[in-house]
């Protein structure tokens, strides 16, 4: 007898979800390889912005969608019954469910950022003082997605959930424009040398504190949770 | 000593906005079958996921199997099979799936006894639970239930809703499930005919209360009907266990709880004639129990 079915439960939401992580995956690769394809046939700017969203949408609906099918619908179905009836306490169950989702989410944004990166500054499209503004920016998609993966683990409602898309994708553009404005993060943006300064350390210092924050409070909130149906 | 209990709940409160359970207190012993009866709304369901540990109750002591509940509900529930009327299996998947989720959990898990289950239950592992009937779907519920071998059953309403043949095919499997005499049955049903049939203790519930609990037995002789003739409309005698009274010309009618052979005696003497004296159905008890409770909370409520 095992002590911990987490690694069953994983496995299981890996292989009722597999087709639609492996098409968004697909679609994910095909967006990158059109963005190269994109160089020398619309200008830098242009490009830059195109790449941006062809890049980010992928990889953004992927999380968003395999979060509300694994979590969200769980509940809604009353599947999530079924799991708790095994030996299982509400914390695995959402331990679980991170194993599921930041790893999947995880994988996907980390090539998406890779490609990002080796397009702007491979292709010359940014000086590389903008190192550290695209870092924050990417973690800052980081970011925004746990937020969204702990209110939707611990409200485990669609409303809510929406609701938390909302804030995390807005919250997270201002604050990236503050920081653009910031002067000694945004002065050296178009700059030769990427400067990271006390400022740019403590903002992805600050961003990725929110993200471990947001998974480990999740835990701690799911631990002490006393109505789990 | 005595034989161990399956579930000991005592003093178990739990408050919603709109209902509370109070002060409910159940218990039975490992291998028998206790059934929860009580109109839609009584606390059947909350009370079976506090002893699931799904659901802390806000005062009170769990224990299932020896573990206390919540707090040691993982070890609990590996001997325990827990089918719900609200509970789903995933749609895009087949039977076979979720065997094979909960056999990659449970060691116990009896391959024979699956494959003899999907043959009585007329199911096929290749079945895709999104093409399954109410029926089947319970039914497959069940198995996933039953061949995991557990110690203790928890069924919420689960014949809810079933036709007649599926209902008799789930309420034999329950049977079945019988044999090992170290197994024990929680379930609860508004169908008190297949409470009657299988179980061994019942628990009256109504309002978030225990109304009454005790073994089928004393539960069915504990109640009588008596038909009386009362010609000059005398007052009845004042006995706390009279449940239901009903008058019609010179014939009066009265159900009484705790029923001893003195009680004919005090209607003699205060002036009726006993004709008969008749045992009551579950069904009989069910619904003469749900009218003197609603009585007495519409009492309490007044005063």
């Amino acid at each position: 007898m095992t002590d911990s079915i987490v690694p069953q439960l994983v496995r299981k939401d890996f292989l009722i979800w597999r087709r639609l992580i492996l098409i968004f995956c697909s679609v994910s690769l095909a967006c990158i390889a059109a963005v190269g394809l994109l160089h020398g046939h619309v200008p830098n700017h242009v490009m830059l912005n195109l790449g941006f969203t062809l890049l980010v949408t992928p990889a953004g609906t992927l999380g968003i969608v395999l979060l509300m099918q694994t979590n969200v619908f769980e509940k809604a179905k009353s599947t999530q019954l079924f799991i708790m009836s095994l030996p299982v306490t509400a914390r695995r169950f959402t331990l679980a469910k991170l194993l599921v989702n930041v790893p999947v989410f995880g994988a996907v944004w980390l090539v998406t950022t890779a490609a990002a990166f080796a397009y702007t500054f491979g292709l010359g499209l940014l000086p590389p003082g903008a190192i550290p503004m695209m870092t924050m920016i990417f973690l800052g998609v980081f970011v925004a997605y746990s937020g969204i993966l702990a209110v939707s683990l611990l409200s485990q409602s669609l409303g809510t959930t929406i609701l938390a898309i909302l804030f995390f994708e807005v919250g997270t553009s201002i604050y990236l424009w503050i920081v653009a404005l910031v002067g000694p993060v945004g002065r050296h943006v178009f700059g030769p040398i990427a400067v990271w300064n006390r400022t740019a350390i403590a903002v992805v210092a600050l961003q990725v504190l929110v993200a471990v924050a947001a998974m480990g409070t999740t835990l701690v909130v799911q631990t002490r949770r006393r109505d789990f149906v | 000593m005595g034989t161990p209990l399956a579930v000991l709940c005592k003093g178990i409160c739990k408050r919603y906005p709109l209902f509370r359970l109070q002060d409910v207190d159940l218990s039975f012993e490992r291998g028998t079958v206790m059934g929860l009866v009580g109109p839609n709304g009584a606390g059947k369901s909350t009370l079976l996921r506090i002893v699931m540990g799904l659901v802390g109750a806000d005062s009170g002591h769990v224990e299932v199997l020896g573990h206390r509940m919540p707090a040691e509900q993982v070890a609990a529930k590996y001997q325990i099979g827990f089918v719900a009327e609200d509970m789903r299996l995933y749609e895009g998947q087949t039977i076979g799936f979720h065997m094979d989720l909960v056999k990659s959990i449970f060691n116990s898990w009896d391959d024979g006894y699956a494959a003899t289950l999907l043959r009585r239950l007329d199911l096929a592992k290749e079945h895709k639970v999104k093409g399954l009937s109410h029926g089947q779907r319970v039914k497959a519920l069940l198995l996933l239930a039953l061949a995991r071998r557990p110690n203790l059953l928890v069924f919420d309403e689960p014949t809810t809703g079933l036709d007649p043949a599926v209902r008799k095919e789930v309420l034999d499997e329950m049977m079945n499930a019988l044999e090992d005499d170290t197994r024990s049955i929680l379930f609860s049903s508004h169908n008190t005919l297949d409470i009657e049939q299988i179980s061994d203790y019942i628990t009256f519930l109504y309002g978030g209360r225990v109304v009454e609990s005790r073994d089928k037995e004393t539960f069915l002789d504990s109640w009588r009907r008596l038909r009386m003739t009362n010609p000059d409309h005398r007052p009845l005698p004042d006995l706390p266990n009279i449940r239901e009274v009903r008058q019609s010309g010179r014939l009066c009618t009265v159900t009484v709880a705790d029923y001893s052979d003195a009680i004919p005696g005090e209607f003699v003497g205060a002036g009726l004639r006993v004709d008969d004296i008749e045992a009551l159905t579950l069904e009989e008890i069910f619904l003469s129990n749900v009218h003197h409770a609603k009585g007495l909370a519409k009492a309490e409520a007044a005063s």
